[in-house]
C-alpha cells in the first residue's frame, strides 16, 4: 500500500498525458483524493512496517521505505495540500493539464522524501521534487523568472551535491554495507570527521529549510511564480529541511549535532527574527508570505536544533501544519490577485465587497501567527517551551518574533482588506463554490488540530522519542 | 630464434568487421549512393557488436597478448559501437544538409571506429598507438570534410594540436620502454609493480614517461590545460561529426587511458597526483567557461570538457572501482551527448548550431524534442532519476574512496555551475514564446528521432534501474586485469 501511495501520483501524471483534455481535471482530482485516502488508511493501520529490498546491489543502495510517526503526518499533509492544489488548479488555470501533471509529479517526490529510509533513495526523491518545481516556475512564472529559477536551482544543488559527498563519506568511513538508515546507524562515523560530514549534510538542509544566510532564493522563487499561488503551495511543501535534519541529521550525527547546537540554534533564532523584520517591510503579498514562511522555518529549526523532546515535537507539529495554513494563504492571495489584479498589500477596502474571502484569510492569518486554538500555537508554544530549557536567551530572541508576526500580518491585512476603498475600484466578487472548500478545508483542519491535538501528537511522540534516543543520555 | 606469433582471428573479428565496412565504403562508394553505404555500415556495426557478445568471458587474445578481447575491452568496445550506431543514424538525416554527404564520410567514420576499437582491445603500447593514430587521422579528415572556412579552421587546429599530442605520447612511450624494456602492458605492469627490478635511474625515466603519456592522453581527451582545441573543433565541425568526436573518440581515448594508467602503469609513481591537478583544473575551467557561452553547440562542447573532468575522477579510483565507474559513465555520457547533439543537428538552421535564446518556447513547437532535450540536459547535470546522476555518483565515490576527498568536494561545487548552464536552456524551452520559430522547419526525421528516442530511453531506464548495465560493469574481476595476465 505504501508503494502505491508513493507512486500513484506520478503514474497519475503520466496518465494525464494520455487523458482527453476534458477529463484531465477529474482524473487528477481523483488520483489526488485516492492518494490522500490511501494515506488515511495507512494512518488507521498505525503506519507501515519498514520495507527494504536491494535496489542497486553493487553500490549498497536499497529501496527502503516506511511511513510512520512524523513522516506519516507530513505525508498526510502533503497529500491533503496536493489535493487542495488540484482542486484550485482546475478552477483557476485555463487548460490545466500540464500544471496538474506537475503537481502530481511533485507529490510523488515529496511523499518519497518522507518515506525514504535510505540515504541515496532520499537524495533521489529530494532532487525529483525539484524538477517539477522548476518546470512550474519556467512554464507559469512571471517575467523575471529566469533569475529566480537559476538562483533557486543553484542554491539547492549547491547543498545537495555536498550532501551527496557526505553520504558517500558516511557509508565509506563508517563501513556500513548499505545506505539503509538502519545499517548506517549501526556503523556510525566517529570523531571530527562526523562534524565535517554533518556540515556537508546540513548545507543541503539549510538551503531547503531555509536558514539564514542560505535563504536568498526563497522570496524570488515565490514572487516570480504564477500569481494563482498554486506553485507556491507546492513550494511550501518543499521545505523539508527540518524533517531531514530530524530524521537523518540527529540519528546519524548525534555528537556533531550536540557540538554544533549553540551555533545552529543561534542561526535559527536569528533567521526567525530577521525574516519577520523583513516581512514587515514588504508590499507584495507573495514576498510577505515568503518571509513569513521563512520566519516559521526559523522556529522549526530552533526546535529541531535544540534536541529537546518537547521542542522537537513542536517543530514537527509546526512543520506539518505550517504547510497547511501558509499554503492556503498563498491560495487566498491568488484569489485576491484574480479579483483586483494586483498583489499589492495596500489595496484597501476589499472586505466591504468580499467579506467571506476577507474573513477566511484573516482566520488563516490567525493560525499563522499562532493564536491559541489554532494548530500553529501548539507548535510554536512547544518549541519555545522546550528550547527555553536549553538556551533561554536565544529562545527569548525567537519569542519576540511572535509579536513581530502579529505586527506584519495585521498591518498588511488591514491595509488590504480594510481602510477605504479606492475610488473607481473594480467590483470584487466574493468566494464562489470550490473556493470555499479550498480555503475552508485547510482552516478547518488547522482549527481541529489546534483544539484536539492528541491524534497528531500521539502519532509523532514515539517517533521523536526513538530519534532522540540516538543522542544517548540527552 | 624468434617465437612464432600467435594469430587468432576470433578476438580481432569485431575490428575486422568494422574495417570491412570502411573498405566497403571506400570501394562501393563509386557504385552505390551514400545512403545504402550507411545502412550497410549500420548492419556491420551491429554484427561487430554480436561478435563481441560471443567473445564475452572467453578472455581470447592474439599476437602474444598484443591484442586482447577481455571483458573490459568488450564493454568499452560496445560503448564505442553504440556511439557509432547513433552517429551513423544521425548522419542519414543531416549529412546532406551539412554538405558532407559523400561516401568518404562513411569510410572515414568507419576507419576511425577501427582505430577506436584497436585502442580498447590493445594489449601493448604499439597497438594502442596504431589505433590512436588511425583514429586521429580519420578524425582530422572528418573535422575538415565540410567545405567551409569554420570547418577547415577547426580541422587544421585539430590536426596541429593533435599531432603535438601524438608526438608527446610517442615520446612518453619511448621513455616507458626505456625504463621497463617492454611495450607489453602486462610486462610493464610486472616490472613497475616490483620497482626493485628497476634501477633508480630507471624510475626517473619511468616517471617522466608516465607524465608524458599523461600529457599526450590529456590532449586526446581534452583535460585542461590541454583542452584548448576542443570547443573550436566541436563547434566548428558539422554537428554529426562533433557528435562522433565528442562521444566515440573520447570513449576510445579514455579506454586507452584506462589500459595504460589503470593497468600497465597502475603502480607507477607520480602520475596520479598530476592527474589530480589536471582534473581539478578541468572541472573548474570547463564548467566556468561553459557558464559564459551563448551558443548552444559551443555550450555542449564545453560541457564535454567538463565531463572529461568527471571521467578523469573515475581514473583516480582504484582500477576496480574506477573502471566500473568509467564503464558506466562512458555509456551514459555517450547516450546523453549523442541524443542532445542529434537534436541540435536536426533543429539547427546552420552548422553553427543554435543560440541558447533560440530555444525559447521549443516545447510548444516540437514538444517531443524539447522534452527529450530537457531529459538529456538534466542527465548531464546529474539530476536523478536520470542516469547521469549515477554516473556522477560513481565518479565521486571512486575518487572519494581512494582518498581524494577534496577533489570530490570540488567536483560537487563545480557541478553547481554545471547545473546553471544546463538549466538555462532546459528551462527556456518551456517558457511561452510568441516570436516566429528559429529552427529548421523539416528537422524531424525518423532516424534522428529514433536516435534521440534510443538515447532518452537509455538514460531513463538506466537511471531507474542502473543495475541493468552496472551489474555487468561492476564485476571487479573485469578491471583487475586491465594489463592482461
Amino acid at each position: 500500500m505504501i508503494h502505491l501511495m508513493i507512486f500513484l501520483p506520478v503514474l497519475g501524471s503520466l496518465l494525464l498525458m494520455a487523458t482527453p483534455r476534458r477529463w484531465r481535471e477529474e482524473v487528477a482530482g481523483f488520483i489526488a483524493a485516492l492518494t490522500l485516502g490511501l494515506g488515511l488508511l495507512i494512518w488507521r493501520a498505525g503506519g507501515t512496517e519498514l520495507f527494504s529490498i536491494p535496489w542497486i546491489d553493487a553500490l549498497g543502495v536499497t529501496y527502503s521505505v516506511q511511513l510512520d510517526g512524523v513522516s506519516l503526518a507530513l505525508a498526510l499533509v502533503t497529500a491533503f495540500m496536493s489535493f487542495i492544489a488540484c482542486l484550485y488548479t482546475a478552477r483557476r488555470i485555463p487548460n490545466p493539464g500540464t500544471m496538474l501533471a506537475l503537481i502530481l509529479g511533485m507529490e510523488t517526490g515529496l511523499l518519497g522524501i518522507f518515506a525514504a529510509r535510505d540515504l541515496i533513495l532520499f537524495y533521489v526523491f529530494f532532487e525529483d521534487a525539484l524538477i517539477p518545481a522548476l518546470l512550474m516556475l519556467a512554464i507559469y512564472g512571471k517575467d523575471r523568472r529566469m533569475k529566480a529559477l537559476v538562483k533557486f536551482a543553484a542554491y539547492t544543488l549547491f547543498g545537495s551535491l555536498l550532501m551527496l559527498v557526505s553520504f558517500i563519506g558516511i557509508k565509506y568511513l563508517g563501513g556500513s554495507p548499505t545506505f539503509a538508515l538502519a545499517d548506517l546507524r549501526a556503523n556510525p562515523v566517529q570523531g571530527a570527521m562526523q562534524t565535517w560530514l554533518y556540515i556537508g549534510f546540513l548545507l543541503a538542509m539549510a538551503v531547503k529549510l531555509p536558514l539564514w544566510p542560505l535563504h536568498a532564493w526563497l522570496p524570488d522563487f515565490h514572487e516570480q511564480n504564477h500569481e494563482s499561488g498554486i506553485p507556491d503551495v507546492m513550494g511550501t511543501l518543499y521545505k523539508v529541511g527540518g524533517y531531514g535534519i530530524f530524521q537523518f541529521g540527529i540519528t546519524l550525527f548525534p555528537d556533531a549535532s550536540l557540538e554544533l547546537r549553540p551555533i545552529l540554534m543561534g542561526l535559527a533564532a536569528f533567521t526567525a527574527l530577521y525574516a519577520a523584520w523583513i516581512a514587515f517591510h514588504q508590499t507584495d503579498w507573495k514576498r510577505l508570505l515568503a518571509y513569513a514562511g521563512l520566519s516559521h522555518m526559523g522556529f522549526v529549526a530552533l526546535g529541531v536544533f535544540s534536541l529537546n523532546e518537547t521542542a522537537v515535537i513542536g517543530a514537527m507539529y509546526l512543520l506539518a501544519f505550517q504547510n497547511l495554513y501558509t499554503g492556503a494563504l498563498f491560495l487566498s492571495v491568488g484569489m485576491l490577485q484574480e479579483r483586483i489584479g494586483s498583489l499589492d498589500t495596500r489595496v484597501g477596502g476589499v472586505m466591504t465587497q468580499a467579506g467571506a474571502l476577507g474573513g477566511l484569510t484573516m482566520a488563516l492569518w490567525f493560525a499563522s501567527i499562532a493564536v491559541p486554538g489554532m494548530a500553529g500555537f501548539i507548535g510554536e508554544f512547544s518549541i519555545l517551551l522546550g528550547a527555553y530549557q536549553i538556551s533561554p536567551w536565544l529562545t527569548f530572541i525567537a519569542g519576540i518574533t511572535t509579536i513581530a508576526a502579529a505586527a506584519y500580518a495585521l498591518t498588511a491585512f488591514q491595509t488590504t482588506f480594510w481602510q477605504a476603498r479606492p475610488l473607481g475600484g473594480v467590483r470584487v466578487a466574493d468566494l464562489q463554490h470550490v473556493e470555499w472548500l479550498v480555503l475552508g478545508l485547510p482552516l478547518a483542519v488547522a482549527i481541529f488540530f489546534g483544539i484536539y491535538s492528541a491524534p497528531a501528537l500521539n502519532l509523532m511522540q514515539p517517533a521523536v522519542k526513538a530519534v532522540l534516543s540516538a543522542l544517548g543520555g540527552q | 630464434m624468434l617465437p612464432t606469433p600467435e594469430v587468432a582471428l576470433a578476438p580481432i573479428l569485431p575490428i575486422l568487421i568494422v574495417l570491412a565496412g570502411a573498405l566497403a565504403s571506400t570501394i562501393l562508394g563509386f557504385h552505390l549512393p551514400r545512403r545504402n553505404l550507411t545502412i550497410i555500415n549500420l548492419v556491420l556495426v551491429v554484427l561487430s557488436g554480436i561478435s563481441m557478445g560471443t567473445l564475452w568471458n572467453s578472455g581470447a587474445r592474439s599476437f602474444n597478448g598484443g591484442l586482447q578481447a577481455d571483458n573490459a575491452a568488450l564493454l568499452l568496445g560496445l560503448i564505442i559501437l553504440v556511439g557509432t550506431f547513433m552517429t551513423l543514424l544521425v548522419s542519414l538525416d543531416t549529412a546532406w544538409r551539412a554538405r558532407v554527404s559523400f561516401p568518404e564520410l562513411d569510410a572515414m567514420l568507419m576507419y576511425a571506429v577501427t582505430g577506436c576499437l584497436l585502442i580498447a582491445f590493445s594489449g601493448d603500447l604499439i597497438v594502442m598507438l596504431i589505433g590512436l593514430e588511425i583514429m586521429s587521422l580519420a578524425g582530422y579528415v572528418l573535422a575538415t570534410l565540410q567545405d567551409s572556412r569554420r570547418s577547415e579552421e577547426s580541422g587544421l587546429k585539430y590536426f596541429l594540436l593533435g599531432s603535438v599530442g601524438s608526438a608527446i605520447l610517442i615520446y612518453g612511450m619511448a621513455l616507458v620502454y626505456g625504463a621497463t624494456g617492454s611495450f607489453n602492458y602486462a610486462e610493464i605492469a610486472l616490472r613497475v609493480g616490483t620497482v626493485s627490478n628497476l634501477a633508480p635511474a630507471n624510475v626517473g625515466i619511468l616517471v617522466g614517461g608516465a607524465l608524458l603519456l599523461l600529457a599526450g592522453f590529456a590532449f586526446k581527451v581534452a583535460l585542461a590545460p590541454f583542452h584548448q582545441w576542443t570547443p573550436d573543433v566541436y563547434s566548428g565541425a558539422p554537428t554529426s561529426i562533433s557528435l562522433f568526436l565528442s562521444t566515440v573518440v573520447k570513449v576510445a581515448a579514455f579506454a586507452g587511458m584506462l589500459r595504460v594508467f589503470g593497468g600497465a602503469l597502475a603502480d607507477a609513481p607520480g602520475w596520479s597526483s598530476t592527474l589530480q591537478v589536471l582534473t581539478a583544473a578541468t572541472l573548474i575551467i570547463g564548467n566556468m567557461a561553459a557558464l559564459l557561452q551563448t551558443n548552444f553547440k559551443r555550450l555542449l562542447a564545453y560541457s564535454a570538457v567538463a565531463h572529461t573532468g568527471f571521467l578523469a575522477m573515475a581514473l583516480l579510483g582504484t582500477p576496480q572501482m574506477g573502471g566500473a565507474a568509467l564503464g558506466y559513465y562512458l555509456l551514459i555520457y555517450t547516450l546523453t551527448t549523442a541524443a542532445a547533439l542529434a537534436i541540435v543537428a536536426a533543429l539547427q538552421r546552420s552548422e553553427a548550431g543554435m543560440e541558447i535564446s533560440d530555444l525559447r518556447g521549443l516545447y510548444y513547437r516540437h514538444p517531443a524534442y524539447a522534452v527529450a532535450l530537457a531529459v538529456c540536459l538534466a542527465s548531464l547535470a546529474g539530476l536523478p532519476p536520470f542516469a547521469g546522476f549515477f554516473g556522477k555518483y560513481l565518479a565521486f565515490q571512486a575518487a572519494f574512496q581512494n582518498g581524494y576527498m577534496w577533489l570530490s568536494v570540488l567536483a560537487a561545487l563545480t557541478s553547481v555551475a554545471a547545473l546553471v548552464y544546463y538549466l538555462r536552456p532546459a528551462m527556456l524551452m518551456f517558457m511561452p514564446d510568441r516570436t516566429p520559430a528559429r529552427e529548421y522547419a523539416h528537422g524531424q526525421r525518423p532516424p534522428t528521432t529514433f536516435t534521440v528516442g534510443l538515447g532518452v530511453a537509455g538514460v531513463i531506464l538506466l537511471g531507474i534501474l542502473p543495475n541493468l548495465w552496472y551489474g555487468w560493469v561492476a564485476n571487479p574481476a573485469i578491471w583487475q586485469q586491465l594489463a592482461g595476465q
